[in-house]
């Protein structure tokens, strides 16, 4: 490093010529202790309430819950869940009758996986209660 | 008198609790006061003043000790708080004696040869007078360069200013100081 270099400094060196009374440190430093006013300090490891750390999960639940409710209203007055079941069970209903029919055109059921299928559709309709006729 | 050994790992930790916070502060003032003092006099020249403006920052570092976290080295803490004690009461100063805030140091060094606490001679007398046109960063940088010895690094800390503007600042100063010689020599 380049040091700054100047024969008047040099001359001069670095006595200041500044002075202090004899003593004057100590006597300033117990002055100054003794009379330190009163602070507030937080002690940095303080362990935290049981609310502040129960309090994040708490805004979480609060939020789920929140969106949960939100959208129960939201289905309640456009009527979304009936209207889904229904749908679901036409789409279910489909589905099963689409894949029999697959499974015994293709060949892939046996004989007797036929009979139980057409055992079972007869008990359905079997079971089934006919709508009485209106007496004209 | 046996001195306590100063631990500043020990003491940061212990200035963070109510019940150990004073005797830490206690061991601060005694580690740093002399050190702190001597940065503050060479600004504002009296020894009374000088006195004052140190009390003033400990207060200050004492009050405010909860927003040092650590992060900074307490040195480095102390120094900005004094430097900045230190600009105020001279701006105070200026205003009483009805000089702006815009002229240079010098009315500090007016009584400086009838101090009771100064001895220097002439040419001690000249040298101060010359820091004293210094602008006032110049003149911390000179005076924690040349009186204290100060690596350029530490002084970036307590500064906020890159160690190349910091040696451009003092070169500068030195040449100052030169030419002030040259012409009151």
């Amino acid at each position: 490093m380049k040091t700054e270099k100047s024969q008047i400094l040099d001359k001069l060196g670095k006595d200041s010529g500044f002075k202090v009374p004899e003593g004057f440190f100590e006597q300033f430093n117990q002055q100054l202790i003794d009379s330190l006013p009163d602070v507030q300090i937080t002690d940095v490891d303080e362990k935290p309430s049981m609310w502040v750390r129960v309090r994040p999960y708490l805004y979480m639940a609060a939020t789920f819950a929140g969106i949960w409710a939100m959208m129960n209203v939201f289905n309640h007055f456009n009527g979304t869940t009936d209207q889904t079941m229904r749908m679901n069970e036409i789409a279910a209903g489909i589905s099963q009758d689409n894949n029999a029919d697959e499974l015994i055109m293709s060949g892939v059921a046996s004989d007797y996986d036929i009979l139980t299928y057409e055992d079972s559709v007869n008990n359905d309709i079997a079971n089934e209660v006919e709508p009485e006729l209106p007496n004209n | 008198m046996a001195r306590t050994t100063y631990d500043e790992t020990a003491i940061i930790e212990q200035l963070h609790h109510q019940n150990t916070a004073r005797a830490a502060f206690s061991q601060v003032i005694e580690h740093y006061s002399s050190t702190l003092y001597w940065q503050i006099r060479r600004m504002v020249i009296d020894h009374d003043d000088a006195s004052d403006v140190l009390q003033n920052t400990f207060i200050k570092a004492w009050t405010s000790i909860d927003h040092f976290r650590g992060d900074a080295k307490l040195s480095t803490w102390l120094y900005k708080i004094a430097i900045n004690e230190s600009i105020t009461f001279i701006n105070k100063k200026k205003a009483q004696n009805n000089i702006s805030l815009d002229d240079d140091d010098t009315f500090l060094t007016n009584s400086l040869e009838s101090d009771e606490w100064f001895d220097g001679d002439q040419a001690q007398v000249l040298l101060q007078q010359a820091i004293a046109t210094l602008p006032e960063k110049q003149r911390l940088v000179f005076n924690m360069r040349y009186y204290d010895e100060m690596k350029y690094e530490d002084m970036s800390e307590i500064l906020n200013t890159s160690v190349g503007a910091l040696k451009a600042s003092y070169h500068h100063a030195v040449k100052k100081i030169e030419a002030f010689f040259a012409e009151h020599d």
